[in-house]
Protein backbone atom coordinates (compact mmCIF):
# COMPACT_ATOMS: atom_id res chain seq x y z
CA UNK A 1 0.00 0.00 0.00
CA UNK A 2 0.79 3.82 -0.31
CA UNK A 3 2.44 3.77 2.84
CA UNK A 4 5.03 6.89 2.13
CA UNK A 5 1.54 8.87 0.91
CA UNK A 6 -0.72 7.89 4.65
CA UNK A 7 2.34 8.97 6.29
CA UNK A 8 3.01 11.99 4.09
CA UNK A 9 -0.94 12.58 5.03
CA UNK A 10 -0.64 12.23 8.56
CA UNK A 11 2.40 14.59 8.44
CA UNK A 12 0.20 16.51 7.43
CA UNK A 13 -2.09 16.60 9.97
CA UNK A 14 0.32 17.17 12.60
CA UNK A 15 1.73 19.82 11.18
CA UNK A 16 2.39 21.96 13.92
CA UNK A 17 1.05 24.94 11.54
CA UNK A 18 -2.54 23.19 10.87
CA UNK A 19 -2.93 22.87 15.13
CA UNK A 20 -2.42 26.05 15.90
CA UNK A 21 -4.72 28.16 12.90
CA UNK A 22 -7.94 25.94 12.42
CA UNK A 23 -10.76 26.88 9.73
CA UNK A 24 -9.85 28.75 7.39
CA UNK A 25 -6.48 27.51 7.04
CA UNK A 26 -7.62 23.81 6.84
CA UNK A 27 -9.07 24.14 3.34
CA UNK A 28 -5.79 26.40 2.67
CA UNK A 29 -3.63 23.80 3.82
CA UNK A 30 -5.83 20.64 1.78
CA UNK A 31 -5.51 22.78 -1.41
CA UNK A 32 -1.50 22.79 -0.77
CA UNK A 33 -0.99 19.34 -0.25
CA UNK A 34 -3.33 18.40 -3.01
CA UNK A 35 -1.46 20.74 -5.06
CA UNK A 36 1.97 19.22 -3.82
CA UNK A 37 0.67 15.52 -4.50
CA UNK A 38 -0.79 16.86 -8.30
CA UNK A 39 2.31 18.58 -9.01
CA UNK A 40 4.66 16.93 -11.25
CA UNK A 41 7.56 18.09 -9.61
CA UNK A 42 11.15 18.40 -11.61
CA UNK A 43 13.54 15.81 -10.04
CA UNK A 44 16.86 17.24 -11.87
CA UNK A 45 17.15 19.04 -14.44
CA UNK A 46 20.13 18.09 -17.02
CA UNK A 47 21.99 20.81 -18.58
CA UNK A 48 20.70 20.60 -22.49
CA UNK A 49 17.48 19.13 -22.23
CA UNK A 50 16.32 20.68 -18.69
CA UNK A 51 14.23 19.61 -16.42
CA UNK A 52 12.97 15.89 -16.35
CA UNK A 53 9.97 15.56 -14.09
CA UNK A 54 8.89 13.14 -11.66
CA UNK A 55 6.80 11.01 -14.15
CA UNK A 56 9.68 9.98 -16.89
CA UNK A 57 11.95 9.25 -13.73
CA UNK A 58 9.06 6.83 -12.95
CA UNK A 59 8.60 5.58 -16.22
CA UNK A 60 12.33 4.59 -15.94
CA UNK A 61 11.74 3.00 -13.04
CA UNK A 62 9.01 0.67 -13.99
CA UNK A 63 10.78 0.16 -17.61
CA UNK A 64 13.72 -0.76 -15.65
CA UNK A 65 11.56 -3.23 -13.50
CA UNK A 66 9.25 -4.30 -16.63
CA UNK A 67 12.30 -5.37 -18.62
CA UNK A 68 14.29 -6.86 -15.42
CA UNK A 69 10.82 -9.12 -14.74
CA UNK A 70 10.76 -10.12 -18.72
CA UNK A 71 14.86 -10.95 -18.63
CA UNK A 72 13.80 -13.30 -15.14
CA UNK A 73 11.23 -15.04 -16.39
CA UNK A 74 12.13 -15.60 -20.27
CA UNK A 75 15.48 -16.85 -19.14
CA UNK A 76 14.98 -20.69 -19.36
CA UNK A 77 11.77 -21.05 -21.84
CA UNK A 78 11.40 -24.67 -23.34
CA UNK A 79 10.04 -25.38 -26.60
CA UNK A 80 8.95 -28.82 -24.16
CA UNK A 81 7.81 -29.66 -20.80
CA UNK A 82 7.47 -25.86 -19.64
CA UNK A 83 7.22 -24.72 -16.16
CA UNK A 84 4.26 -23.52 -14.75
CA UNK A 85 5.90 -19.76 -14.66
CA UNK A 86 6.57 -20.19 -18.27
CA UNK A 87 2.54 -21.41 -18.86
CA UNK A 88 0.98 -18.59 -16.92
CA UNK A 89 3.38 -16.44 -19.11
CA UNK A 90 2.66 -17.70 -22.24
CA UNK A 91 -1.33 -17.76 -21.60
CA UNK A 92 -0.63 -13.99 -20.97
CA UNK A 93 0.89 -13.66 -23.95
CA UNK A 94 -1.47 -15.88 -26.11
CA UNK A 95 -4.82 -14.56 -24.23
CA UNK A 96 -3.02 -10.53 -25.49
CA UNK A 97 -2.13 -12.36 -28.92
CA UNK A 98 -5.69 -13.35 -29.19
CA UNK A 99 -7.48 -10.48 -28.23
CA UNK A 100 -5.70 -7.99 -30.75
CA UNK A 101 -5.63 -10.36 -33.73
CA UNK A 102 -8.96 -10.53 -32.90
CA UNK A 103 -9.75 -6.72 -33.32
CA UNK A 104 -6.74 -6.22 -35.72
CA UNK A 105 -6.74 -9.20 -38.02
CA UNK A 106 -4.41 -11.80 -37.69
CA UNK A 107 -2.80 -10.42 -41.20
CA UNK A 108 -1.94 -7.25 -38.82
CA UNK A 109 -0.72 -9.03 -36.41
CA UNK A 110 3.07 -7.01 -36.31
CA UNK A 111 1.35 -3.94 -34.72
CA UNK A 112 0.32 -6.75 -31.60
CA UNK A 113 3.98 -6.42 -29.92
CA UNK A 114 3.48 -2.30 -29.85
CA UNK A 115 0.07 -2.90 -28.28
CA UNK A 116 1.07 -5.76 -25.67
CA UNK A 117 3.68 -2.92 -24.74
CA UNK A 118 1.39 -0.46 -24.16
CA UNK A 119 -0.91 -2.89 -22.41
CA UNK A 120 1.95 -4.01 -20.00
CA UNK A 121 3.03 -0.12 -19.35
CA UNK A 122 -0.58 1.29 -18.76
CA UNK A 123 -1.27 -1.48 -16.63
CA UNK A 124 1.72 -1.14 -14.47
CA UNK A 125 1.89 2.76 -14.51
CA UNK A 126 -1.91 2.97 -13.40
CA UNK A 127 -1.14 0.14 -10.79
CA UNK A 128 2.11 1.41 -9.49
CA UNK A 129 0.73 3.98 -6.72
CA UNK A 130 -0.84 1.27 -4.17
CA UNK A 131 2.26 -1.44 -5.36
CA UNK A 132 5.29 0.77 -4.36
CA UNK A 133 4.04 4.76 -3.57
CA UNK A 134 4.74 6.04 -6.59
CA UNK A 135 2.81 8.33 -7.89
CA UNK A 136 1.22 7.41 -11.37
CA UNK A 137 3.20 8.72 -13.87
CA UNK A 138 -0.35 8.42 -16.18
CA UNK A 139 -1.55 11.47 -14.13
CA UNK A 140 0.81 13.41 -15.83
CA UNK A 141 -0.78 14.99 -19.00
CA UNK A 142 2.69 14.75 -21.04
CA UNK A 143 2.47 10.88 -20.75
CA UNK A 144 -1.13 10.14 -21.61
CA UNK A 145 -0.24 13.20 -24.46
CA UNK A 146 2.86 11.32 -25.76
CA UNK A 147 0.82 7.54 -25.70
CA UNK A 148 -1.38 9.68 -27.32
CA UNK A 149 0.76 10.93 -30.21
CA UNK A 150 2.07 7.71 -30.93
CA UNK A 151 -1.33 5.92 -31.32
CA UNK A 152 -2.05 8.83 -33.52
CA UNK A 153 0.83 7.84 -35.54
CA UNK A 154 0.27 4.08 -35.28
CA UNK A 155 -3.70 4.45 -36.59
CA UNK A 156 -3.01 6.34 -39.23
CA UNK A 157 0.64 4.94 -40.46
CA UNK A 158 -1.55 1.39 -40.61
CA UNK A 159 -3.90 2.84 -42.47
CA UNK A 160 -1.53 4.57 -44.89
CA UNK A 161 0.52 1.15 -45.25
CA UNK A 162 -2.55 -0.56 -45.89
CA UNK A 163 -4.48 0.96 -48.40
CA UNK A 164 -1.66 3.50 -49.73
CA UNK A 165 -1.53 7.39 -49.34
CA UNK A 166 -3.55 7.31 -52.22
CA UNK A 167 -6.63 5.27 -50.60
CA UNK A 168 -6.05 7.32 -47.20
CA UNK A 169 -6.23 10.58 -48.58
CA UNK A 170 -9.09 10.06 -50.20
CA UNK A 171 -10.83 8.59 -47.48
CA UNK A 172 -11.12 11.60 -45.92
CA UNK A 173 -14.14 12.49 -48.65
CA UNK A 174 -16.31 9.46 -47.82
CA UNK A 175 -18.96 8.79 -47.93
CA UNK A 176 -19.63 12.23 -48.96
CA UNK A 177 -17.15 15.45 -49.62
CA UNK A 178 -18.88 17.23 -47.11
CA UNK A 179 -17.93 15.56 -43.88
CA UNK A 180 -14.16 16.12 -44.83
CA UNK A 181 -13.66 18.51 -42.38
CA UNK A 182 -14.93 16.17 -39.07
CA UNK A 183 -12.58 13.56 -40.71
CA UNK A 184 -9.65 15.62 -41.08
CA UNK A 185 -10.83 16.66 -36.95
CA UNK A 186 -10.90 12.68 -36.01
CA UNK A 187 -7.36 12.29 -36.54
CA UNK A 188 -6.53 14.26 -33.62
CA UNK A 189 -10.20 13.75 -31.69
CA UNK A 190 -9.27 10.21 -31.41
CA UNK A 191 -5.80 10.43 -29.76
CA UNK A 192 -7.34 13.30 -27.90
CA UNK A 193 -10.05 11.50 -26.40
CA UNK A 194 -7.18 8.35 -25.96
CA UNK A 195 -5.43 10.55 -23.76
CA UNK A 196 -8.32 13.19 -22.01
CA UNK A 197 -9.51 10.08 -20.56
CA UNK A 198 -6.56 8.08 -19.48
CA UNK A 199 -5.35 11.10 -17.62
CA UNK A 200 -9.14 12.09 -16.10
CA UNK A 201 -9.29 8.90 -14.78
CA UNK A 202 -6.32 8.85 -13.66
CA UNK A 203 -6.46 12.20 -12.23
CA UNK A 204 -9.33 11.97 -10.99
CA UNK A 205 -8.69 8.97 -9.31
CA UNK A 206 -5.28 10.17 -7.77
CA UNK A 207 -7.32 13.27 -6.45
CA UNK A 208 -10.16 11.61 -4.44
CA UNK A 209 -7.60 8.95 -3.31
CA UNK A 210 -5.56 12.11 -1.97
CA UNK A 211 -8.48 13.63 -0.52
CA UNK A 212 -9.79 10.28 1.54
CA UNK A 213 -6.03 9.58 2.32
CA UNK A 214 -6.37 13.63 3.76
CA UNK A 215 -9.58 13.02 5.75
CA UNK A 216 -9.44 8.96 6.51
CA UNK A 217 -5.92 8.21 6.82
CA UNK A 218 -6.58 4.78 8.17
CA UNK A 219 -7.99 1.97 6.70
CA UNK A 220 -10.65 3.33 4.21
CA UNK A 221 -8.42 4.43 1.27
CA UNK A 222 -7.64 0.55 1.12
CA UNK A 223 -10.89 -0.79 -0.70
CA UNK A 224 -11.16 2.76 -2.44
CA UNK A 225 -7.73 2.31 -3.48
CA UNK A 226 -8.51 -1.48 -4.75
CA UNK A 227 -11.31 -0.06 -6.74
CA UNK A 228 -9.34 3.53 -7.96
CA UNK A 229 -5.97 2.11 -8.69
CA UNK A 230 -6.26 -1.49 -9.37
CA UNK A 231 -9.54 -1.73 -10.71
CA UNK A 232 -10.11 1.71 -12.73
CA UNK A 233 -6.26 1.52 -13.85
CA UNK A 234 -6.44 -1.77 -15.67
CA UNK A 235 -9.80 -1.25 -17.02
CA UNK A 236 -8.07 1.95 -18.48
CA UNK A 237 -5.41 0.22 -19.68
CA UNK A 238 -7.66 -2.37 -21.40
CA UNK A 239 -9.85 0.35 -22.96
CA UNK A 240 -6.79 2.58 -24.45
CA UNK A 241 -5.14 -0.58 -26.60
CA UNK A 242 -8.56 -1.43 -27.23
CA UNK A 243 -9.81 1.99 -28.28
CA UNK A 244 -5.86 2.00 -30.02
CA UNK A 245 -6.83 -1.54 -31.85
CA UNK A 246 -10.23 -0.44 -33.08
CA UNK A 247 -9.04 2.91 -34.60
CA UNK A 248 -6.63 0.92 -36.47
CA UNK A 249 -9.13 -1.26 -37.86
CA UNK A 250 -11.36 1.24 -38.62
CA UNK A 251 -8.60 3.23 -40.20
CA UNK A 252 -7.47 0.02 -42.17
CA UNK A 253 -10.78 -0.95 -43.47
CA UNK B 1 -0.43 21.04 -12.84
CA UNK B 2 -1.31 20.83 -16.15
CA UNK B 3 1.09 21.77 -18.70
CA UNK B 4 2.69 20.22 -21.93
CA UNK B 5 6.45 20.26 -21.77
CA UNK B 6 9.90 18.69 -23.36
CA UNK B 7 9.22 15.55 -20.85
CA UNK B 8 6.31 14.63 -23.70
CA UNK B 9 9.50 13.89 -25.87
CA UNK B 10 10.84 12.13 -23.41
CA UNK B 11 8.16 10.06 -22.36
CA UNK B 12 7.37 9.30 -26.26
CA UNK B 13 10.94 7.99 -26.49
CA UNK B 14 10.97 5.85 -23.06
CA UNK B 15 7.82 4.02 -25.35
CA UNK B 16 9.76 3.54 -28.38
CA UNK B 17 12.54 2.02 -26.17
CA UNK B 18 10.25 0.25 -23.78
CA UNK B 19 8.93 -1.04 -26.90
CA UNK B 20 12.13 -2.50 -28.74
CA UNK B 21 13.04 -3.79 -24.86
CA UNK B 22 9.95 -5.36 -24.17
CA UNK B 23 9.94 -7.10 -27.80
CA UNK B 24 13.56 -8.07 -27.31
CA UNK B 25 13.59 -9.66 -24.17
CA UNK B 26 9.54 -10.56 -23.44
CA UNK B 27 7.31 -11.13 -26.80
CA UNK B 28 9.75 -11.90 -29.04
CA UNK B 29 11.15 -15.28 -27.36
CA UNK B 30 7.59 -16.27 -25.78
CA UNK B 31 6.58 -15.89 -29.01
CA UNK B 32 8.65 -17.76 -30.48
CA UNK B 33 8.57 -20.62 -28.28
CA UNK B 34 4.83 -20.80 -28.81
CA UNK B 35 5.56 -20.92 -32.71
CA UNK B 36 8.37 -23.46 -32.53
CA UNK B 37 5.75 -25.31 -30.45
CA UNK B 38 3.13 -25.02 -32.49
CA UNK B 39 5.41 -26.13 -35.04
CA UNK B 40 6.73 -29.40 -33.35
CA UNK B 41 2.83 -30.90 -32.96
CA UNK B 42 2.23 -29.62 -36.41
CA UNK B 43 5.21 -31.57 -37.36
CA UNK B 44 4.39 -34.13 -35.09
CA UNK B 45 0.76 -34.73 -36.46
CA UNK B 46 1.73 -34.73 -40.11
CA UNK B 47 4.35 -37.77 -38.83
CA UNK B 48 2.05 -39.61 -37.76
CA UNK B 49 -0.19 -38.75 -40.68
CA UNK B 50 2.62 -39.82 -42.66
CA UNK B 51 3.27 -42.94 -40.63
CA UNK B 52 -0.03 -44.21 -40.95
CA UNK B 53 -0.35 -43.67 -44.43
CA UNK B 54 2.06 -45.73 -44.76
CA UNK B 55 0.67 -48.30 -42.52
CA UNK B 56 -1.70 -48.01 -44.70
CA UNK B 57 0.30 -48.65 -48.01
CA UNK B 58 2.25 -51.42 -46.65
CA UNK B 59 -1.47 -53.19 -45.69
CA UNK B 60 -2.88 -53.17 -48.67
CA UNK B 61 0.78 -54.10 -50.74
CA UNK B 62 0.68 -57.24 -48.15
CA UNK B 63 -3.24 -57.86 -48.91
CA UNK B 64 -2.27 -57.80 -52.69
CA UNK B 65 0.92 -59.79 -52.29
CA UNK B 66 -1.00 -62.35 -50.06
CA UNK B 67 -4.26 -62.42 -52.36
CA UNK B 68 -1.73 -63.17 -54.75
CA UNK B 69 0.17 -65.78 -53.41
CA UNK B 70 -3.53 -67.66 -52.47
CA UNK B 71 -3.98 -66.96 -56.12
CA UNK B 72 -0.79 -68.56 -57.25
CA UNK B 73 -1.03 -71.67 -54.92
CA UNK B 74 -3.97 -72.87 -55.81
CA UNK B 75 -2.69 -72.41 -59.79
CA UNK B 76 0.14 -74.54 -58.86
CA UNK B 77 -1.79 -76.93 -56.85
CA UNK B 78 -4.21 -76.98 -60.43
CA UNK B 79 -1.01 -76.96 -62.51
CA UNK B 80 0.54 -80.44 -60.60
CA UNK B 81 -2.74 -81.92 -60.13
CA UNK B 82 -3.11 -81.60 -64.20
CA UNK B 83 0.49 -83.02 -65.04
CA UNK B 84 0.17 -85.84 -62.57
CA UNK B 85 -3.11 -86.73 -64.14
CA UNK B 86 -1.67 -85.96 -67.57
CA UNK B 87 1.08 -88.48 -66.66
CA UNK B 88 -1.04 -91.11 -64.74
CA UNK B 89 -3.24 -91.00 -67.98
CA UNK B 90 -0.19 -91.81 -70.08
CA UNK B 91 1.56 -94.33 -67.74
CA UNK B 92 -1.94 -95.82 -67.83
CA UNK B 93 -2.08 -96.05 -71.84
CA UNK B 94 1.85 -97.12 -71.77
CA UNK B 95 1.16 -99.91 -69.61
CA UNK B 96 -2.58 -100.68 -71.68
CA UNK B 97 -0.17 -100.69 -75.21
CA UNK B 98 2.41 -102.56 -73.53
CA UNK B 99 0.11 -105.18 -72.44
CA UNK B 100 -1.65 -105.33 -75.62
CA UNK B 101 1.36 -105.72 -77.70
CA UNK B 102 3.14 -108.59 -75.12
CA UNK B 103 -0.49 -109.83 -75.19
CA UNK B 104 -0.40 -110.00 -79.35
CA UNK B 105 2.90 -111.26 -79.25
CA UNK B 106 2.72 -113.77 -77.54
CA UNK B 107 -0.71 -115.01 -79.39
CA UNK B 108 1.56 -114.81 -82.16
CA UNK B 109 4.51 -117.23 -81.07
CA UNK B 110 1.69 -119.31 -79.91
CA UNK B 111 0.54 -119.35 -83.52
CA UNK B 112 3.97 -119.52 -85.17
CA UNK B 113 4.92 -122.88 -82.50
CA UNK B 114 1.24 -124.40 -83.49
CA UNK B 115 2.23 -123.64 -87.42
CA UNK B 116 5.66 -125.41 -86.42
CA UNK B 117 4.35 -128.17 -84.73
CA UNK B 118 2.18 -128.32 -87.08
CA UNK B 119 4.11 -128.78 -89.98
CA UNK B 120 6.79 -130.90 -87.92
CA UNK B 121 4.16 -133.33 -88.12
CA UNK B 122 2.94 -132.85 -91.23
CA UNK B 123 6.60 -133.91 -92.38
CA UNK B 124 6.93 -136.43 -89.65
CA UNK B 125 3.46 -138.00 -90.66
CA UNK B 126 4.06 -137.71 -94.96
CA UNK B 127 7.25 -140.02 -93.80
CA UNK B 128 5.91 -142.65 -91.52
CA UNK B 129 3.17 -142.39 -94.66
CA UNK B 130 5.98 -142.78 -97.01
CA UNK B 131 8.01 -145.50 -94.87
CA UNK B 132 4.88 -147.40 -94.32
CA UNK B 133 3.64 -147.19 -98.15
CA UNK B 134 7.50 -148.18 -98.67
CA UNK B 135 6.66 -151.30 -96.17
CA UNK B 136 3.73 -152.28 -97.52
CA UNK B 137 5.02 -151.90 -100.88
CA UNK B 138 8.47 -152.98 -100.76
CA UNK B 139 7.77 -155.91 -97.89
CA UNK B 140 6.12 -159.46 -97.65
CA UNK B 141 2.74 -159.16 -97.23
CA UNK B 142 2.60 -160.67 -94.09
CA UNK B 143 -1.11 -160.52 -92.20
CA UNK B 144 1.07 -160.18 -89.55
CA UNK B 145 3.31 -157.71 -89.85
CA UNK B 146 1.04 -155.75 -91.74
CA UNK B 147 -1.27 -155.45 -88.93
CA UNK B 148 1.75 -153.99 -86.60
CA UNK B 149 2.34 -151.88 -88.74
CA UNK B 150 -0.70 -150.17 -88.73
CA UNK B 151 -1.28 -150.65 -85.76
CA UNK B 152 1.85 -148.75 -85.20
CA UNK B 153 0.83 -145.97 -87.65
CA UNK B 154 -2.03 -145.43 -86.32
CA UNK B 155 -0.67 -145.25 -82.75
CA UNK B 156 2.23 -143.20 -84.01
CA UNK B 157 -0.64 -140.76 -86.05
CA UNK B 158 -3.04 -141.04 -82.60
CA UNK B 159 -0.13 -139.87 -80.73
CA UNK B 160 0.75 -136.85 -82.99
CA UNK B 161 -2.51 -135.92 -83.17
CA UNK B 162 -3.25 -136.11 -79.64
CA UNK B 163 0.09 -133.89 -79.47
CA UNK B 164 -0.91 -131.79 -82.03
CA UNK B 165 -4.35 -131.19 -80.42
CA UNK B 166 -3.27 -130.70 -76.99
Amino acid sequence: MSKSDAQTAQAHQSDPYRKTDKGGSNTGNLTETLMEELNCETVFTLPVVGGISESVVVTWILMAMLVLLSIIFVRNLRVENPGKVQLALEAGISWAQDFFEGVIGKENRRYVPYLITVLLYLAAANTIAPLLGFKPPTKDLNVTAGLAIMSMCLIEFSGIRKNGLKHWVKHFAQPIPVVAPIMVLEIVIRPLSLCMRLFGNMLAGFVVLELLKFFVPLIVPIPVSFYFDIFDGLLQAYVFVFLTALFMTEEME
Amino acid sequence: MISINLNLVWNIINLIVLYLLLKHFLIGPVMKVMEQRRQMIEEGFKSAQTAQDDANRLKQEYETALSGAKQESVQLIEDARKSAKAEYDRIISEAGEKADTMLESAKESVLIEREQTMKELKSQIAGLAAASAAKIIGGNADDKESRDLYDQFLKEAGEGDGNADK
